[in-house]
Order: structure tokens, then C-alpha cells, then sequence
């Protein structure tokens, strides 16, 4: 009984990984559950290890040739440079919430907060103290160094060019008199033409040497010295660490929005008491508008929220939502254009010219296109009814949806439309001739035929098309977002590319990760989907 | 008198334009009457068009001219009254058993009600002996039991003809035999008329009242009917014993054999 039990838990395993195409880890479970060993383990080498052992040798590949590649934004990123530029992303993040807990504390909790924080700047301080002093320290450690071995090089330099400026002079004297000899006709002119160019020789030699001499001083000047570069990095996240905590301080304090509101009440309450003792009317007048003016502030305060920067998480959220809108858009138009086109021939014939021509559209023609005439219904997106509303939704609303979030879900969804309608069409029209028999023999009416064979027999290929759809989507979005500057892992890419900072390129090859390992759970999920509305039972290819 | 001529086929014929605007009959001139409760079959050569003439009774396919006249009205197209058991099961995949046999079921009895229905359907599914399968999913039967299911969805229609083109031409010899048991006994019950096409000259003998011999394609007619006088219900292996038996066969085969001995005649005299 247990043994049975225990089958059926592998077998559900096995179904689970089978469904969502991580069948090369079958091995693995069988193994882990004691079937056949031997053959388990040779199809873990042939078909994990080996790939694994594959992918490892393409990283080391990369970091290796990486640095080999001088660009103008510095050399390409390693993948530990990449991987440190995740956790710098991480960070930012984890502080943007940090500071949002902060400028929302109030009362004695903030307090409390606000002492915590203030003890630890202070201890950061001094550590930032000593590590400024290590810095300081190793530096001149490096001088030494370098002067040791700069030293007799640039004696050496030195005294070459003493050397050759005299030589320069002896030729000069030399030119000098021959030419007196020539224009006096003891000499002929050739003489005079020989000694100019081997002065001109001996010059470009010399000042060939010299530059060697220089150019090794600079070699030795530019070689990294590890333990400074540890100490500037140690100096650098603990400066950067201070500074976060003294931005802590500000949101605790000054920057928090109870100690804001709370001012501007006081300010309220002084007026509404000056008001009440004033002298003259004119003085009340004057008190009475700062009054009106120390309320309105007060209503504005109360609505603020915290001004968040950019996180990557925010971004990644946003080009999910903005995809599957622009999917879901596409789906919407494509799946009964698709069985129309399926059903009939006339309609097929009429949409054929207008999907041969749109298909091979580039998305960045259509954004231009969606924003002029999109942008046309949003002439005032502060105040947009449509805009307005979506922005109040309670999941969606922290994303922030403006026009050019419309922009590149219309953009993306003219691009996904295409795979899914054609691949409808198909569907439609391939399905099997003995079922519309069976639809004959029983006199199925359009819609019950419809519903009841047509479309469940379309319903594999109308998903693969739309796997094929939220692929092409998510690779257009990226594109979209970019030039649209919709806040999103393209805008993401955009900034970093036009920001130049030292984690530029770091950032832009994390993206590219990012970008592919979600396509890549989009493309599973879609599969799943598939497997379950597929009667065939077939498998569906990676 | 209408129980003698309850399916009426005269002077069927189907032509099918060639390349060159020629119409070419497959089937010429075929004519056959059915009385009620009858199971006729139609052997003859593969090709020689026996398809054909039960698609057009069928009314999956056009008449060229001629008619076909089922229970006093002329056939114009497909309808549940002539049920058909195709060679392929034809289920359809996303459904069940019971779905499948449902789906024809709900089309032909709208004003049912919902137990009256579920009792139709479990009663042809368990009359072709699928009462413990009736949930499951074609992919998950073998052909046979597929097959059962496309008789029991023809039979649930109740039917005035059951047409069977081929029904066993796709199972192994035992599933074969089970299943022409399965046709008898629900004949037996239901009395349903019915028109079966084969190739299988024993399965003829011991199904059918009668056995509708075509010539060879084009062209194709009727080339002799054969009674055969078994008494039913029948038994096979008590049938199987008799002279009669072999008699009814010998001359089935006779006759084939005969047709295609004409076929080589005509084909060399065309190549001569």
C-alpha cells in the first residue's frame, strides 16, 4: 500500500514536470525515488551535467573575454560585475521602502526610529572616518611604491632629454654652418638637403624614445594596487550606507510628512489665534488670507505621498502589466477575426491583403502611429476620466497607467495580433472533416457547431498562437517602452544607456537577463496553458 | 406497403466532373429497396463505390440524379433520422463517452428533459456494453471501445436508419466479432432498418437479411441481392456449421471473383 502511494506522489511529480516542460529533470525524481539507478544517472550526465557544464563554460567564456574588450563605456562587464549590479538594483530598492516606512512614521515611533538611525549615522561616520583614512593611507602606500619604481626611469628620461636637446643644438650649429658654405658656394646644396633630413630623422627618433620612456612611467602610474582599490571600495559602500542613513534622518525628521503636517497645523492654529486678537481690519485681512493659504497647505500635505525613485522591481512590474494588456488587447481582436477568417473563405480573402501587408510593421512605426492618434483622445491625461479611473483601481493603481503606458500596450498588441489570428485561422479551417460530418448528421445549428466543434477543436493551435503572440509582445514591449519612455525595463535600459554612470553597461546586461528569464516564465506558462487545452494529449516543443 | 419500401433508392447516380469537363459516374443507375427492420449490406470490390451510395443516403454528399427515399420522404441532406457509424470513430476528443453520445442526443430530443436525456444516453452507452467507461475520454480507450461509442451515439437518436459504412473495417479480427454481436443484439431490441457496407463476406452472411452485390466501379450497380434465410436471432457457431452457410458464402465470392475477371477483361480490352 505505502509502495503504491509512493508511485502515485512520482508519478504526479512526473506529470507536473512533464506538463511544464522541465522534463530533464524526469532523472532526477525517478531517481530520488529509486528507480533504476544506473539508467538515471547516465541520463542526468547525458542531460543536465553536460548542458550545466555547457552553460558554466559560456560564463567563464564571457568573463574571460569581457575585459579583453576595451568600449568607450569602459570595459564589458564580467559576470560578477553584473551580478553586484543586481544587488546594487536590490539595495535601492530595499532603501526606497525603507524611506517610505519612514516618511509615513509618526509619533513616538518615529522618534524612537529617528534616535535608532541617528546613533547608527554616527557610528557610520566613523567608520567612514577610518576607511577616508585608509584610503588616504594606501594611497601613499601606492606612491611609494610607484616612486620606487618611476624613479630611476624618469632619471633616465631626464638626462636622455638633456642629452638629445644638446644634440638637437649641435645639428642646428651644424645646418647652420653648411648652409653658410652653400650660399658661399664652397658647398653644394645636396649637402645642405642631406643634413636637414637626417636632422629631421635623428629628431623623430629621439622623441620615439622618449615617448617609450614616458609611456612605461604611465603604465606603471595606471596598474591597479589591489589593497587601494579594496580600501576605495570599502570607502564607498560605507559612504554610501552613511549617506543613506543621513537621508533617513531627513525623512524622520524634517522630510516626514507628520512633521510637516504638524508644523503646518501650528502655523494654522497661530494665525486662527492672531485672527481672533487682531487690531485693525486690515491686519485681520492680511491674517486671514495666510490662514486660507496655512489650511490649503495643511489639505495638500494630508493627500502627499511618498515620491518614490524608480526601482527596478517597479519597472519589471509594470512592463508585466503593460505586456499582458497589450496580449490581452491582442487576444481580444485576434481570436474572432481568426474564426471568421477560419469559417469563412470571402472574409479570408479580404483580411489576407491587410495581414501581409501590417504583419512585417515595425513596432517603432507603430508606437509613432499609436501616440499621434492614440495621444489624440488623451489631450489632458491629468485629468483623464478614463485615466483617472484606472489610476483609482486598488491592484493597478500604484503603477501609475498615463498615455504612455497606452502607447506600448497598443503597440504591443498590433504586433502580438498577428501570430494569434493566423494561427486561429488555421485552426479553424484544418479542423478534422469527420467532425463536421458528425456536425451534419445532427443537424448542428452555426453557433452550437461553433461553440461545440469548431472552436475545441481549434483551441490547441489558437493557444500556440498565442504563445507565439505573448512572445513577440514581450520582446516588442521592450522596444516600445524605450522610445515611448514608459516607465518599464526598456525605459530602464534607455536611462542607463543616456545616464553614462560607472554601472551602466552592468545594468543594461542585467536587464537583458531580466528581460529573458521572465520571457521565459511567460513562454512556460503559455505552454501549460496548452497542455491543458490540448485533447491530443501531444507535447508541445520548447 | 411502406414497411417493404421504407428506403427506396432508384436510379442513383454519382458523377464527378473530370479535368476535362467529362462527368464521370461512379455510380450508375443503382436501385434498392429496404423493408423496415431490414439490415441490407452492400459488399463489393474496394473503390467500386459502395462509400459513395451510403454517403448519399446519407446525405452527405450530393445526388447527381436519381433519389433516395427514407420512411416516405426524399433525402436532401444529412439528418439525425439516418444515424451513421463511420469506418473512423469520429468522436470528438474534448469530450467524454456520455458527452459525446449527449452532444447528438441534446440536438435531437430539445424538448427532453434533463433525466430523460441522461437516460437515453446511459442506455445506449450500457447496450453497447460501456457502463463502467462512460466518463472516460476517447484518447483513453482503445479502438474498439471507441467504436462502441460511435454506435451508441448512432443509436440514441432512435434513428428510422442505421447506417454503418464499414464499422469494423479498422479492428482486429476478435474485436470485430464482439462487435458485430454488439450491432445484433441492439437490432434484436430495436428493429432499427439498417444499410452496412463491408468487404468482409462472412460478416455479410451472418449479419445481414440481405446482401446487395455492386459491379466494379465506374459505372457501379447492382449486380445481384442475396437473401439469406437464417432464422434470428442468430448464432454464430450454430450458423457457422451449416452448408447454407458455405453456399451463401461460395456464391459471394463467385461473384466478386466474377467482377474482377471483368475488370482485367476491360481493362486489357482498353489497352488493346
Amino acid at each position: 500500500m505505502a509502495e503504491s502511494t509512493k508511485d502515485k506522489i512520482k508519478y504526479r511529480i512526473l506529470k507536473t514536470l512533464d506538463v511544464s516542460g522541465f522534463t530533464a529533470f524526469d532523472p532526477v525524481i525517478r531517481l530520488i525515488f529509486g528507480e533504476e539507478p544506473q539508467k538515471q544517472f547516465a541520463a542526468i550526465v547525458k542531460y543536465l551535467v553536460i548542458p550545466a557544464f555547457f552553460v558554466l563554460s559560456c560564463i567563464w567564456f564571457w568573463s574571460w573575454i569581457g575585459p579583453r574588450h576595451k568600449t568607450k563605456s569602459g570595459e564589458v562587464p564580467t559576470p560578477d560585475i553584473v551580478w553586484e549590479s543586481v544587488q546594487i538594483n536590490d539595495t535601492i530598492a530595499e532603501r526606497e521602502k525603507v524611506k517610505r516606512s519612514d516618511f509615513q512614521l509618526k509619533g513616538a515611533e518615529r522618534e524612537a526610529a529617528l534616535e535608532q538611525v541617528a546613533r547608527e549615522y554616527e557610528i557610520l561616520s566613523e567608520e567612514v572616518k577610518a576607511a577616508k583614512a585608509l584610503v588616504a593611507e594606501k594611497e601613499a602606500e601606492k606612491k611609494a611604491r610607484e616612486e620606487k619604481l618611476i624613479a630611476p626611469l624618469e632619471a633616465k628620461y631626464e638626462s636622455l632629454k638633456s642629452e638629445y636637446r644638446d644634440a638637437a643644438k649641435a645639428r642646428d650649429a651644424e645646418i647652420a654652418r653648411i648652409s653658410e658654405e652653400v650660399s658661399e658656394g664652397k658647398l653644394e646644396a645636396s649637402a645642405l638637403i642631406a643634413a636637414i633630413r637626417n636632422d629631421g630623422i635623428a629628431t623623430d627618433r629621439e622623441r620615439s624614445e622618449l615617448n617609450s620612456y614616458k609611456s612605461r612611467i604611465d603604465e606603471i602610474r595606471s596598474q591597479k594596487y589591489k589593497p587601494l582599490d579594496q580600501a576605495r571600495k570599502q570607502y564607498d559602500s560605507v559612504a554610501d550606507k552613511q549617506f543613506f542613513m543621513k537621508t533617513r534622518l531627513e525623512f524622520l525628521d524634517d522630510r516626514n510628512l507628520y512633521v510637516k503636517l504638524d508644523e503646518a497645523q501650528s502655523e494654522l492654529n497661530e494665525y486662527m489665534a492672531e485672527l481672533s486678537t487682531a487690531g485693525s481690519a486690515k491686519d485681520a485681512l492680511k491674517i486671514a488670507k495666510r490662514a486660507v493659504r496655512a489650511e490649503e497647505s495643511v489639505a495638500r500635505l494630508e493627500g502627499q505621498e511618498y515620491a518614490s525613485a524608480v526601482t527596478i522591481y517597479h519597472q519589471t512590474k509594470r512592463s508585466i502589466f503593460t505586456v499582458f494588456v497589450g496580449f490581452f488587447m491582442a487576444a481580444f481582436v485576434a481570436i474572432p477575426v481568426g474564426i471568421m477568417c477560419g469559417l469563412n473563405k470571402i472574409f479570408m480573402a479580404c483580411m489576407t491583403p491587410i495581414i501581409s501587408v501590417f504583419k512585417p510593421v515595425s513596432p517603432v512605426v507603430w508606437l509613432l502611429i499609436f501616440q499621434i492618434v492614440v495621444g489624440a483622445f488623451f489631450p489632458d491625461p491629468e485629468n483623464h476620466a478614463l485615466l483617472n479611473f484606472l489610476n483609482n483601481l486598488p491592484l493597478i493603481s500604484s503603477l501609475e497607467i498615463n498615455p504612455a503606458l497606452i502607447f506600448s500596450a497598443c503597440t504591443v498588441a498590433m504586433c502580438a495580433v498577428w501570430p494569434a489570428l493566423v494561427n486561429t485561422a488555421l485552426g479553424v479551417a484544418s479542423i478534422d472533416q469527420d467532425h463536421v460530418n458528425v456536425a451534419r448528421v445532427l443537424r448542428l445549428g452555426f453557433w452550437s457547431r461553433l461553440f461545440k466543434i469548431v472552436i475545441p477543436s481549434a483551441l490547441p493551435l489558437v493557444f500556440a498562437g498565442l504563445r507565439i503572440s505573448l512572445g513577440v509582445g514581450w520582446m516588442v514591449l521592450i522596444a516600445a517602452e524605450a522610445l515611448s519612455s514608459s516607465d518599464g525595463l526598456g525605459k530602464f535600459v534607455w536611462d542607463e544607456y543616456q545616464n553614462g554612470s560607472s554601472l551602466t553597461f552592468a545594468n543594461i546586461i542585467m536587464v537583458c537577463f531580466v528581460v529573458g528569464i521572465i520571457g521565459f516564465f511567460l513562454d512556460r506558462m503559455m505552454i501549460i496553458l496548452q497542455r491543458f487545452v490540448s485533447f491530443d494529449g501531444g507535447g508541445t516543443s520548447v | 406497403m411502406i414497411e417493404d419500401r421504407y428506403v427506396e433508392l432508384f436510379e442513383v447516380v454519382k458523377a464527378y466532373p473530370n479535368p476535362f469537363g467529362e462527368a464521370i459516374k461512379v455510380v450508375d443507375g443503382f436501385n434498392l429497396m429496404v423493408k423496415q427492420g431490414e439490415l441490407v449490406s452492400v459488399i463489393g470490390h474496394s473503390g467500386c463505390g459502395k462509400s459513395t451510395v451510403l454517403n448519399m443516403v446519407a446525405g452527405l454528399i450530393p445526388i447527381s440524379s436519381g433519389g433516395v427515399i427514407v420512411a416516405g420522404r426524399e433525402v436532401t441532406g444529412p439528418g439525425p433520422d439516418r444515424a451513421v457509424v463511420f469506418q473512423a470513430p469520429c468522436l470528438l476528443p474534448w469530450l467524454t463517452c456520455y458527452g459525446n453520445v449527449m452532444l447528438g442526443v441534446k440536438q435531437v430530443f430539445p424538448d427532453a428533459s434533463k433525466a430523460e436525456r441522461q437516460q437515453m444516453v446511459e442506455y445506449s452507452l450500457c447496450a453497447v456494453g460501456l457502463k463502467d467507461s462512460m466518463h472516460k475520454y476517447p484518447k483513453e480507450m482503445s479502438g474498439g471501445m471507441q467504436q462502441r461509442v460511435g454506435i451508441a451515439r448512432a443509436i440514441a437518436l432512435r434513428p428510422k436508419m442505421l447506417l454503418l459504412d464499414e464499422p469494423f473495417g479498422r479492428l482486429d479480427s476478435l474485436t470485430r466479432m464482439e462487435l458485430q454481436e454488439v450491432i445484433l443484439n441492439i437490432l434484436n431490441f430495436e428493429k432499427i432498418t439498417t444499410m452496412m457496407i463491408t468487404h468482409d463476406p462472412d460478416e455479410a452472411v451472418y449479419m445481414s437479411d440481405r446482401i446487395c452485390m455492386m459491379t466494379n466501379g465506374p459505372g457501379a450497380k447492382v449486380g445481384e441481392v442475396m437473401d439469406i434465410e437464417f432464422e434470428r436471432p442468430r448464432d454464430r457457431e450454430e450458423i457457422m456449421e451449416t452448408s447454407q452457410f458455405y453456399e451463401y458464402r461460395r456464391r459471394l465470392l463467385q461473384f466478386l471473383d466474377d467482377c474482377e475477371k471483368e475488370k482485367i477483361a476491360r481493362k486489357k480490352a482498353k489497352v488493346g
